[in-house]
C-alpha cells in the first residue's frame, strides 16, 4: 500500500460511518416491518427457553410449523432458567415442567410471576427415565429392572454398588458385577430433578431426608429443581447433558434421569422401574397414558391462572394398574396473557398458531418421539387457554379431525384403553425378561434363568427401536406397539391383565452359561453408523481422488507461468 | 488486557545535531494538521476508554456485590459452599477450582508454547515457519465452545485412561489421589475419572497455547542478531546459542506470557460448563471427577438465580476480577523488571 496513512484513515471512518448508517437504516427498516397489521399469515419470531425434558417434542413442532414461516426460537436451558426469564420478560414463552414456585420448600428464592401475566398449558405427556450404561462381560445390560426404594437408594447414595443384593433382589437373571454406581444428576435448575425428588420424598421420605442432611442442605428438604449432590455424583448441565455423559463408553456403571426421549435418541436403555400393581415397566406411549389418567389435573377455577391445569401426581405414583409407569408427568407450557415490554399482539398471534399446531397434528408426532399424546379433555382445555394470548386469532378446531392417537368420539382415552398389559416376565419375581428397553429394545440381554420373553419374534419387532414404537402406537392399534408387544400377546390377555406364563418358561438354564450367551444384536438398526461413516468417507476419498490432481497441477502450472 | 511487548528497550540516544552557532535556531511551530490531531484525539480516547472501561466494570461489581457481602462478610473467602438463598455461600471450594484449572492449563501449555515458540523462531526452515504461525493463528481463533464440544465428546473418554495411569502410579502424590480408585477391580468405570479439573485444564491448555506463543516468538524474535552471532563465533552449537542467547534474553517474554496465559485460563467459561461436574467445595484432587470455576459457576447460575443469588454471583466475580487484575499486573511488573535482554549482555 502506497496511499498515506491518514487518507486511508479516512476513507476507512467514511466507510464505517457508512456501514452504521445502512445498518441503522436495516434496524428501522425491521423494527417498523412487523407493526403492521399482523394478519393471519404475517408471523414474527417470538422466543420461548425452559425444560429439556419437552424439548425433544417441542424442538420436533418449532421444526414442524417453521415450512409456514412461523418462527419459534427455543432453547432448552432448563425450567428454572426458562421461569425466571418468563418473570424477567426476557423470554415471551416458557416451557416448565412444574408451576412456578411461589412457596419453595427447598430454601430456594421465591419466584413472583406478575398476576395475570401468564396461563399454564400442558403440552407433552412422557415419563422420567433412568437411563443407564451397564455392561456384564462386556455385554450391554438392557433388560435392568430397579423398585422405586432401590433407584431412590441409589439417587441418594444407599446403594453404592452394582452387586448389591437389593439390586439382585430386583433382577435374578443377572449377574451384576462389582462396580460402584455413578448417579448423573443435573446441575442445573429442572423439573425433572423436582418431580423426581418430589417422587422420592413422597415414596421414601426416610431416605430423602437423611441424604439431604447428609448434602448439607437440611432443613429445607423440599422436592428441589437443584438436585444436592455428594461425593460419587456427576453433575451435568441438561437432560442432553446427562444422556450423552451416560452414553459415552468410559461412563460405564453410570445412570441418569432424563426424559424417554432422550434414551431412545441415545440408542441406550432404561430402567425398568417397579410399579405398584408389582410390575416392572417403561413409559411407553401407552403406558403414560394409562398412568395419567391417575394424573389429577386441576379444572376447578378457570380463571385462577395459578393453579388451573396444574397436576397432582401422587396418584400415578400407586395406581394399582399393572401397565401404569410412576414417573409419568405432563409438562407445560407457560403462556403469556398480557402484553409486555417485549411481547406484543403480533407475538401473541405467531404463539398461538404454533400452540395450536402443538396441541393438534403436533400430537400425532408425540409417541414417535418418545411422548406420550395429551387426552382429548387436555387438548379442549389447552385451546381455550390458548384463546388467553393477546393478538391469538382463534381457530375453531374440528377436535377429530386432530388425528391424535387417544381420541374416540366417547371421550374415552383410546390410547390407555388399548394399552397391553405387562408379560408374566416383567412381574415382580424369580422370572425376567430378556427383551431391552428404551432405545436398544433391539438388544436382547440373556438371563440365567430364562424366562417368558424372549422368542425370536419379540427381537424382530423391537428391531425398528424407536421408530417401531412410534409408528405403531399413532396407527393406535390394538396393543401392538413397543418393545413388550410381541411377548404380552403371547402370555397376557390384553382385556383382562391376567398374564400367564407359557408352560416350561421357567425351566432354568445352567446360570454359569448365561453370560457367555450369544449376543443377538440385531443388524437392522436404522440411523447413523460406523457402516455410514465408512461410506462417507469413501465417498469424499473419490471425491478428493477425482478433485485434487486437477487442482493441483492448475496450481502448480499457474506458479511455474509467470 | 495488558500487551506485553518487550525488547524494545534498545533505541539509540540521538545527540544533538553539533551544528554552529552562527544561525539563530530555527523557531518550529508545531502545527498539527487536523487530521493528525484527530488521530492524536482519538488514539487518546481509546486508550482513556479502555481504562474507564475496567474502573466502569470494578465499581459495577463492587456495587452488585455489596448486598450479598454484607450479608455474608468474611465468611465469603472461608465458606465450601453456594446456597445464596439460605445465606450460606463462599467462594473458597470455588476459587480452588478455578485457580487448579487455570494451573493445569498453564503447566501444560507452557512447554508446549515454548517448543512451539522456540522452533517457529530458530529451527524452522521459512515456509514451514509461516505455516505453523498462521495455523497458531488459527488455534486462537477457534471458537472456545468448539473446543468445549471437542473435548466433551472426543478427549474426555480418552483422557479417562491417562488420568487412570497417574492415580494408579501416582496416587500416593495427593494431587493425584482419586477416591474410591480401586485398581485392582477390571471393571471399574471410568466415571472416576471424568468431568474433572485436569480434563478441563487440557482442553483450557489449548486454548492458551497460542497466546503463550506468539508473546514467546514476539520476544524470541528480537534476541539481538549480534549477539546469536558472538555465541555461534564462540563455538556454540544451536542449541548453546538458544540457551545462553535467546531464553535470557526472552526470559521477561516467558514469564509475562505464561501470567497472560493464566489470566485467560482463569476465565475459561464454556469449556468448564459442559464438562465439569460442578461442586462447590474445594476438590483438591484433579484427577477425580468434580470441579468447579467462578466464571463456571456464574454461567451456570446466572439466569435461574433470585436478586440477591445474583447479588452473590457477582461477589464471586468481583473476586475473580481482583485476582486477574493481580496477576496480570504482576505479569508486567515482571516483564517491566526483568528487562529483556539484560541478562544477556554479561
Amino acid at each position: 500500500m502506497t496511499t498515506d496513512p491518514y487518507t486511508r484513515i479516512a476513507r476507512m471512518l467514511r466507510a464505517t460511518a457508512l456501514a452504521v448508517a445502512a445498518t441503522a437504516l436495516a434496524l428501522v427498516v425491521c423494527v417498523a416491518g412487523p407493526s403492521g397489521p399482523a394478519g393471519a399469515t404475517s408471523y414474527v419470531p417470538v422466543t420461548g427457553d425452559g425444560s429439556s425434558w419437552s424439548a425433544g417434542a417441542l424442538d420436533q413442532w418449532i421444526a414442524d410449523v417453521h415450512a409456514d414461516g412461523i418462527q419459534i426460537n427455543y432453547t432448552s436451558d432448563g425450567s428454572t432458567t426458562g421461569r425466571n426469564n418468563f418473570i424477567t420478560g426476557q423470554s415471551d414463552f416458557a416451557a416448565s415442567d412444574i408451576p412456578f414456585q411461589t412457596n419453595p420448600g427447598d430454601g430456594s428464592a421465591p419466584e413472583h410471576p406478575q398476576a395475570g401475566s401468564y396461563a399454564y398449558m400442558p403440552i407433552t405427556a412422557g415419563g422420567t427415565v433412568f437411563m443407564y450404561n451397564l455392561k456384564i462381560n462386556g455385554q450391554r445390560v438392557t433388560n435392568l429392572r430397579l423398585s422405586g426404594a432401590n433407584i431412590t437408594k441409589i439417587f441418594t447414595g444407599a446403594i453404592s454398588n452394582w452387586d448389591d443384593p437389593a439390586l439382585a433382589a430386583d433382577n435374578p437373571g443377572l449377574q451384576l458385577p462389582n462396580q460402584s454406581i455413578v448417579p448423573v444428576v443435573r446441575s442445573d435448575g429442572s423439573g425433572t430433578s423436582f418431580e423426581f425428588t418430589q417422587w422420592m420424598i413422597s415414596q421414601n421420605p426416610g431416605l430423602w431426608n437423611s441424604y439431604c442432611s447428609k448434602a448439607g442442605r437440611a432443613p429445607a428438604c423440599g422436592s428441589t429443581s437443584f438436585y444436592p449432590t455428594v461425593t460419587g455424583m456427576i453433575a451435568q448441565n441438561g437432560d442432553l447433558g446427562v444422556a450423552s455423559y451416560v452414553s459415552q463408553a468410559f461412563a460405564s456403571g453410570s445412570i441418569g434421569y432424563v426424559n424417554y426421549y432422550y434414551a431412545l435418541a441415545s440408542h441406550f436403555p432404561v430402567v425398568q422401574l417397579l410399579n405398584s400393581a408389582g410390575y416392572y415397566t417403561e413409559p411407553t406411549p401407552q403406558n403414560v397414558a394409562v398412568s395419567l389418567l391417575q394424573d389429577k389435573v386441576d379444572t376447578t377455577d378457570v380463571n385462577n391462572p395459578a393453579l388451573y391445569l396444574t397436576q397432582q401426581l401422587q396418584g400415578v405414583y400407586t395406581d394399582p394398574d399393572p401397565r401404569t409407569y410412576p414417573l409419568s408427568s405432563y409438562g407445560y407450557l407457560i403462556l403469556p396473557t398480557k402484553v409486555g415490554s417485549s411481547f406484543s399482539t403480533a407475538k401473541g398471534s405467531t404463539l398461538a398458531a404454533f400452540a395450536y399446531y402443538s396441541m393438534c397434528q403436533g400430537q400425532q408426532q408425540s409417541a414417535a418421539l418418545g411422548y406420550s399424546p395429551m387426552p382429548i379433555n387436555l387438548v379442549e382445555a389447552s385451546f381455550a387457554q390458548i384463546a388467553k394470548i393477546p393478538g391469538a386469532n382463534v381457530q375453531s378446531i374440528n377436535i377429530q379431525g386432530c388425528n391424535n392417537p387417544t381420541f374416540t368420539p366417547t371421550g374415552v382415552n383410546l390410547l390407555a384403553q388399548t394399552a397391553p398389559y405387562p408379560p408374566a416376565c416383567d412381574k415382580q419375581g424369580p422370572t425376567q425378561c430378556t427383551t431391552g428397553t428404551g432405545g436398544a429394545v433391539a438388544v436382547v440381554t440373556p438371563v440365567s434363568r430364562t424366562s417368558t420373553a424372549g422368542p425370536s419374534s419379540t427381537t424382530a419387532t423391537g428391531a425398528a427401536g424407536a421408530a417401531g414404537a412410534a409408528a405403531a402406537s399413532t396407527a393406535a392399534g390394538g396393543g401392538t406397539a413397543g418393545s413388550s408387544s410381541a411377548a404380552t400377546s403371547q402370555t397376557c390377555d390384553p382385556t383382562t391383565g391376567a398374564c400367564t406364563p407359557t408352560s416350561g418358561s421357567t425351566g432354568s438354564a445352567d446360570p454359569s452359561l448365561a453370560p457367555t450367551a450369544e449376543t443377538a444384536t440385531l443388524a437392522t438398526a436404522t440411523g447413523w453408523s460406523t457402516t455410514q461413516t465408512l461410506l462417507l468417507l469413501i465417498g469424499l476419498v473419490l471425491l478428493a481422488l477425482m478433485l485434487v490432481p486437477g487442482l493441483m497441477s492448475r496450481r502448480l502450472e499457474r506458479k511455474r507461468s509467470p | 488486557m495488558t500487551t506485553v511487548t518487550p525488547g524494545f528497550g534498545r533505541t539509540v540516544a540521538h545527540t544533538a545535531p553539533q551544528g554552529s552557532d552562527q544561525r539563530p535556531r530555527r523557531q518550529l511551530v508545531d502545527t498539527k494538521a487536523p487530521a493528525e490531531k484527530a488521530f492524536l484525539g482519538l488514539t487518546r480516547g481509546s486508550a482513556l476508554v479502555v481504562l474507564a472501561v475496567i474502573a466502569l466494570v470494578g465499581i459495577f461489581l463492587t456495587i452488585k456485590a455489596v448486598p450479598a457481602l454484607k450479608v455474608a462478610k468474611f465468611s465469603f473467602l472461608t465458606t465450601q459452599a453456594w446456597q445464596p438463598d439460605i445465606h450460606r455461600f463462599g467462594i473458597a471450594g470455588i476459587m480452588t477450582g478455578t485457580i487448579l484449572i487455570a494451573l493445569v492449563a498453564v503447566v501444560i501449555a507452557v512447554p508446549v508454547a515454548l517448543g512451539l515458540a522456540l522452533y517457529i523462531t530458530e529451527v524452522a526452515p521459512a515456509r514451514i515457519k509461516r505455516t505453523l504461525v498462521s495455523l497458531v493463528d488459527l488455534m486462537a481463533a477457534v471458537p472456545s465452545v468448539v473446543y468445549g464440544l471437542w473435548a466433551l465428546l472426543f478427549l474426555q473418554g480418552r483422557v479417562v485412561g491417562v488420568s487412570r495411569w497417574i492415580a494408579t502410579w501416582f496416587g500416593w502424590i495427593p494431587l493425584f489421589h482419586v477416591n474410591g480408585a480401586d485398581p485392582s477391580n477390571p471393571v471399574q468405570s471410568g466415571t472416576l475419572y471424568s468431568a474433572s479439573t485436569f480434563i478441563v485444564g487440557i482442553a483450557v491448555s489449548l486454548m492458551v497455547i497460542p497466546i503463550l506463543c506468539s508473546v514467546m516468538r514476539e520476544t524470541f524474535s528480537q534476541a539481538p542478531l549480534g549477539e546469536r552471532e558472538g555465541a555461534y563465533a564462540l563455538g556454540a552449537t544451536r542449541w548453546g546459542m538458544i540457551r545462553s542467547v535467546v531464553l535470557p534474553f526472552g526470559k521477561g517474554g516467558i514469564i509475562g506470557g505464561t501470567m497472560l496465559g493464566l489470566g485467560r485460563a482463569l476465565g475459561e467459561t464454556i469449556v468448564v460448563i459442559l464438562i465439569i461436574s460442578p461442586v462447590y467445595n474445594a476438590n483438591l484432587h484433579i484427577l477425580q471427577s468434580g470441579g468447579n470455576s467462578v466464571s463456571g459457576l456464574i454461567a451456570n447460575l446466572y439466569s435461574e438465580s433470585s436478586a440477591f443469588g445474583t447479588s452473590a454471583l457477582m461477589a464471586a466475580g468481583l473476586a475473580l476480577f481482583a485476582l486477574t487484575l493481580t496477576i496480570n499486573f504482576a505479569a508486567s511488573a515482571v516483564v517491566a523488571r526483568s528487562r529483556s535482554g539484560a541478562e544477556s549482555d554479561a
